[in-house]
C-alpha cells in the first residue's frame, strides 16, 4: 500500500459511461452498479441492439439511463451529456480496435474522443477519464526496456496512430480547461469478452498459439477487473488531474509465460489441451508485421496479420506511478485472472 | 618539460608503448616498483590549457588524424582517438564512473578471469580516485547540464552529476574545474620515479622471435626510423591502435575481432535563453535507462553546433547562427553489435569495420526520442535530430513524426568509447589475453589498455581501464614477469 493517504473524490451523481456495451465498459458497469454510491448511470450503447442487449445486462434499474448513438457521430455526445454538469463523470471507454477497414480509427478513435471531450467542457463535467492503450506508443526497443510512465509517441500503425490523436484531443481539451486523467491498458482479459476473442483460448488449446521466435518477448497485459480498479482511481483521485497512468497487471509476462499458464488454467478448468507447437521464426512476425503496414495503407485492415506482426515485440509496461499517485494495486494474477475468465466463458454458454 | 625527444635507438627493461589512461599508470607502477621503464608516444606534449577544449586547434594537435576516423559500417561509426602525451585523458570530458560491482562480477563468470576480485579492482578505484581529484562541482552548474537534469526530473527520470577529475578553485563553478589528466598526475608521477618518457615516437612493430618480443621499430617524428630493445613490452596504444600494433606485428589468436563501442546519437536543442558554453560539458546523465540507454550533453561549440545540424542543413541550416541559445546532447546506447579492427601491409592505420543488431537500431531510435521528449520537459523550443530528413520538433505529436522517420542507417552515429578487441580472461574462443593482459601464446608481450575491457561497460570506460591496468602492472611486479 501506498505510504501517504491519497486524497479521494466521492462517487459523482452522474456517471457517464461511452462503450457501455463493450467489453471493458460492461466490466465497468457491472462494478458500477453494485456501488450504491452511485445514483445515476448513463449509459452509451452503439445501436438499439446493442441498448437491447445492454438493456438486458444491467435490468430494469431505474437509475440507468441508455442513451443510443454512434460516438463518430458530433451529436451523440451532446445528448449524452444532455442535462449533466460539475455532478457528473464521463468515463470514455468507446473505441475501435479491429475495425472493417482503417477509416474507422479516424471516425471512433479520434473524432469519438473530440465529440466526447467538446461535449464534456461545455457541460462542465467533474473529471472525463479517457481510456487510451500502449499503442501510441509503439513497442519497446528491445526485450528487456520497459515503458514509463511518460514516454514519447511512436504510434503502432492505424490504431496506434488513431489513439495518439485522441490523447493528443484529450491534452488539448485539459489545455482549454477540462479535467481529465488518461489511463493506458495494454493487452487485456477477463470475463465480458466479446465471443470473437474466444479463438485465443481455442489456439492455445489447439497447441497453436503463435510464439514468435525464443517466445521471450515481454507483455503487459491486465485483467479486466484491474483495469476497471485503475479507471476508477484515475477518476476519483484529485491529484490525476491531466496526468496518464499505465493500468497493468503487476509484472509483464513472457509469451511462453502466457502460453504455458493459459494450458494450465484451461486444464484446470477440465478442458483438454495439446502442448504447445506451433512456433514461428522471428521473420514470420516481421513478414506479417509488413504485410499490416501495407494493407493499412490503402485502408484494409486485416485481424490475423495485426495480431500476429505484434506479437514478436516487446510491450512492457511499468506501473509504480499508477501505484504511488492513484494508489492502485492489480489484485488479480495470470492464472486466477485467465481461470476466472475460462469459467465466465463457459457459463455463458460460448465455446472455447 | 617532463617528455623527451625520441632517439633511433634505445631501449629498456620494460617498454611501455602509449601514455594513456593505460600506458600511465602502468609506467607508474612498474617505475616506483624500481623497474627500467621507457614510454613512447607517438603523439606531442601539449601542456593542459595550451588549447581550448573540444576547439578545432584542439582537434589537430591532440587527436588522431584530427579527430576524423569512422568505422566502416551501416551506418558507419565515427570515432575519436587521443594521439598525445595522456591520450584520451587530455581531451574527454572528465566525467568519472566506476565500473559498476555487478559488471565486474560478469566478467569474471563470463570471460573465466583469475583472481579477478571485484573488491579489489573498487579499492584500486578508491587510490586513482584520489590521485586525480575525482569530485563534484563544488559551485554551480552550466545552463546546458542544468537542462539535462531539469528535464529528466520533469519525467521522474534517474539522473545524476557526475564526479569529474577537475580540481577546482573553492567554491567555483563548472567551467573553472582544471583537468587532472595523465600529464598533470600519473605521467609525472612515473618520471619522478624514474620512468623515461618520449614522445613523437610511432611505434610500427614489434620483433618476434618466436613466443616472445625482442625489440620494436619506430619511426620518430621527422620520419626517421629507430629500435627499441626491451625484455618486456606493455602495449598501451588504446583498443584501435594496440591490436593493430599486434596484427601488423604477426600475432594471431583473437585480437581486433570484438570491438566493442557505445553508440551515440546525437541532437540540438534550441532555448528561450542563450545557454551555450563552448569549452566545457554538462556533468550530469540520465542513467533511468541504464545500462542499455543514457543522455548526456555534448561539446556545443558553435562549430560542433554546426556540425549537429549537418544532416538536414537544407532546413536546419539558418539555426547555426543562433547557437548561442543551442547546446548538444546525445543518448549513446550499450551495443549487441561488434566490429573488427584490420590491418594491412604497408597501410599506416587499421581498417575498422561496426555492424550493429537490430535491437541496436531500435535502441537509438528510441534513446534519440526519449532525449527528445527530455528536451521538450526542460523547456527547449524546438529539437533538431541528428539524421538525414529529420523534422524540427516542437511538440510530442512531433516526437511521433521524428521516430517514424528515423533510421539508424540515415542517422550520424558516433562513439567516444571504443573497447574489447583484446579481451582479457581465459576463455579461449574469446580472449585475446590472459587474466592479467599477457597476450596467449607469448611469453613477454602485454596489453594494458581499453583493449582488455571484456564488454563496453555502459559507462565511461576510463576508470575501468585505469583498475584494469594497475591490478595488471602489480601482478606483473609481484610475479616477476614471468608467466603465471
Amino acid at each position: 500500500m501506498p505510504d501517504r493517504a491519497i486524497e479521494r473524490w466521492a462517487a459523482p451523481h452522474t456517471t457517464v459511461v461511452t462503450g457501455a456495451n463493450g467489453w471493458l465498459g460492461r466490466a465497468l458497469v457491472h462494478r458500477l452498479l453494485a456501488d450504491p454510491g452511485r445514483a445515476r448511470l448513463r449509459l452509451l450503447a452503439h445501436s438499439t441492439a446493442d441498448a437491447a442487449a445492454l438493456r438486458q445486462f444491467v435490468g430494469a434499474r431505474e437509475r440507468v439511463e441508455i442513451v443510443i448513438g454512434d460516438v463518430a457521430r458530433a451529436d451523440t455526445a451532446r445528448r449524452l451529456l444532455y442535462g449533466v454538469h460539475a455532478d457528473a463523470d464521463v468515463l470514455h471507454t468507446a473505441g475501435i480496435i479491429h475495425p472493417s477497414s482503417v477509416r474507422q480509427f479516424t471516425e471512433v478513435n479520434v473524432n469519438g474522443t473530440r465529440h466526447v471531450t467538446e461535449a464534456a467542457i461545455d457541460a462542465g463535467v467533474r473529471r472525463m477519464v479517457h481510456v487510451s492503450s500502449n499503442s501510441p506508443f509503439g513497442t519497446n526497443p528491445h526485450r528487456d526496456d520497459t515503458f514509463r510512465a511518460d514516454e514519447p509517441f511512436n504510434p503502432y500503425l492505424g490504431y496506434g496512430k488513431s489513439k495518439m490523436l485522441g490523447e493528443i484531443a484529450v491534452a488539448e481539451a485539459a489545455a482549454a480547461g477540462l479535467d481529465t486523467a488518461i489511463v493506458r491498458p495494454p493487452w487485456f482479459y477477463g470475463p465480458f469478452q466479446p465471443p470473437r476473442q474466444t479463438t485465443f483460448f481455442r489456439l492455445v488449446r489447439a497447441g497453436k498459439f503463435p510464439v514468435i521466435g525464443k517466445g521471450d518477448q515481454r507483455r503487459s497485459m491486465v485483467y479486466v477487473d484491474n483495469l476497471v480498479d485503475g479507471l476508477l482511481a484515475a477518476e476519483l483521485t484529485p491529484a490525476a488531474k491531466g496526468n496518464g497512468y499505465w493500468i497493468a497487471d503487476a509484472r509483464a509476462y513472457t509469451v511462453d509465460e502466457i502460453v504455458e499458464t493459459v494450458g494450465r488454467a484451461l486444464t484446470d478448468e477440465g478442458l483438454s489441451v495439446k502442448p504447445p507447437a506451433t512456433r514461428l521464426p522471428v521473420l514470420a512476425a516481421r513478414i506479417a508485421e509488413t504485410g499490416d503496414r501495407v494493407l493499412q495503407a490503402v485502408g484494409v485492415y486485416q485481424q490475423q496479420l495485426h495480431v500476429l506482426g505484434e506479437m514478436g515485440h516487446t510491450i512492457a509496461c511499468d506501473i509504480s506511478r499508477s501505484t504511488a499517485e492513484l494508489g492502485y494495486e492489480p489484485r488479480v494474477e495470470l492464472y486466477d485472472g485467465m481461470r476466472r475468465s475460462i469459467r465466465w466463458c463457459l457459463e455463458n454458454g460460448l465455446e472455447l | 618539460m617532463i617528455a623527451h625527444a625520441a632517439t633511433s635507438s634505445m631501449e629498456a627493461d620494460v617498454l611501455v608503448i602509449g601514455s594513456g589512461a593505460g600506458g600511465a599508470t602502468t609506467a607508474t607502477v612498474l617505475a616506483e616498483a624500481g623497474l627500467d621503464v621507457l614510454v613512447v608516444e607517438e603523439g606531442n606534449w601539449v601542456e593542459q590549457g595550451a588549447v581550448v577544449p573540444f576547439s578545432l586547434d584542439q582537434m589537430d594537435q591532440q587527436y588522431r588524424a584530427g579527430g576524423v576516423t569512422v568505422a566502416l559500417g551501416m551506418p558507419s561509426i565515427a570515432y575519436t582517438e587521443g594521439r598525445c602525451a595522456g591520450g584520451g585523458t587530455e581531451v574527454n570530458s572528465g566525467l568519472y564512473w566506476r565500473p559498476p560491482g555487478e559488471l565486474l562480477e560478469r566478467w569474471r563468470r563470463d570471460f573465466k578471469i583469475r583472481d579477478f576480485e571485484p573488491d579489489d579492482l573498487l579499492s584500486i578505484a578508491d587510490e586513482v580516485e584520489t590521485a586525480i581529484d575525482v569530485q563534484l562541482v563544488p559551485g554551480g552548474y552550466s545552463a546546458p547540464s542544468e537542462m539535462l537534469r531539469d528535464g529528466a526530473a520533469a519525467l521522474g527520470w534517474q539522473h545524476a552529476e557526475v564526479p569529474r577529475w577537475m580540481t577546482y578553485p573553492k567554491g567555483a563553478d563548472a567551467a573553472k574545474g582544471e583537468r587532472q589528466s595523465m600529464t598533470r598526475t600519473y605521467l609525472p608521477r612515473a618520471v619522478n620515479a624514474g620512468a623515461r618518457l618520449v614522445t613523437g615516437c610511432r611505434v610500427d612493430r614489434l620483433v618476434l622471435d618466436g613466443a616472445k618480443a625482442t625489440a620494436a621499430l619506430t619511426t620518430l617524428a621527422d620520419g626517421t626510423p629507430g629500435r627499441i630493445t626491451f625484455r618486456h613490452v606493455f602495449v598501451c596504444a588504446g583498443a584501435i591502435q594496440s591490436p593493430a600494433l599486434l596484427q601488423r606485428s604477426g600475432v594471431h589468436g583473437h585480437i581486433g575481432r570484438t570491438l566493442a563501442v557505445h553508440p551515440t546519437v546525437k541532437l540540438a536543442a534550441r532555448f528561450a535563453d542563450e545557454l551555450n558554453v563552448p569549452d566545457d560539458v554538462p556533468v550530469h546523465q540520465v542513467k533511468e535507462f541504464a545500462p542499455h540507454l543514457s543522455f548526456g550533453g555534448s561539446a556545443s561549440n558553435p562549430g560542433l553546433v554546426a556540425l549537429s545540424l549537418l544532416d538536414q542543413w537544407s532546413t536546419f541550416r539558418q539555426q547555426v547562427t543562433d547557437w548561442k541559445r543551442m547546446s548538444v546532447y546525445y543518448a549513446a546506447i550499450t551495443s549487441e553489435g561488434r566490429g573488427r579492427v584490420m590491418s594491412f601491409p604497408r597501410m599506416k592505420d587499421p581498417v575498422v569495420t561496426y555492424r550493429l543488431t537490430h535491437r541496436d537500431r531500435e535502441l537509438l531510435r528510441s534513446g534519440l526520442a526519449r532525449l527528445t521528449l527530455l528536451m521538450l520537459e526542460a523547456g527547449a523550443q524546438e529539437v533538431f535530430p541528428s539524421f538525414k530528413g529529420a523534422p524540427a520538433v516542437r511538440t510530442r505529436r512531433d516526437v511521433a513524426t521524428m521516430q517514424q522517420a528515423f533510421r539508424a542507417s540515415k542517422a550520424t552515429v558516433m562513439t567516444v568509447h571504443l573497447c574489447s578487441t583484446v579481451p582479457m580472461g581465459e576463455v579461449t574462443e574469446r580472449c585475446g589475453a590472459d587474466s592479467f593482459g599477457l597476450v596467449h601464446g607469448l611469453r613477454n608481450v602485454h596489453v594494458n589498455d581499453a583493449s582488455l575491457l571484456p564488454t563496453a561497460p555502459g559507462v565511461n570506460p576510463q576508470a575501468s581501464v585505469m583498475a584494469f591496468a594497475i591490478r595488471n602492472a602489480r601482478h606483473f611486479v609481484s610475479t616477476g614477469g614471468s608467466r603465471a
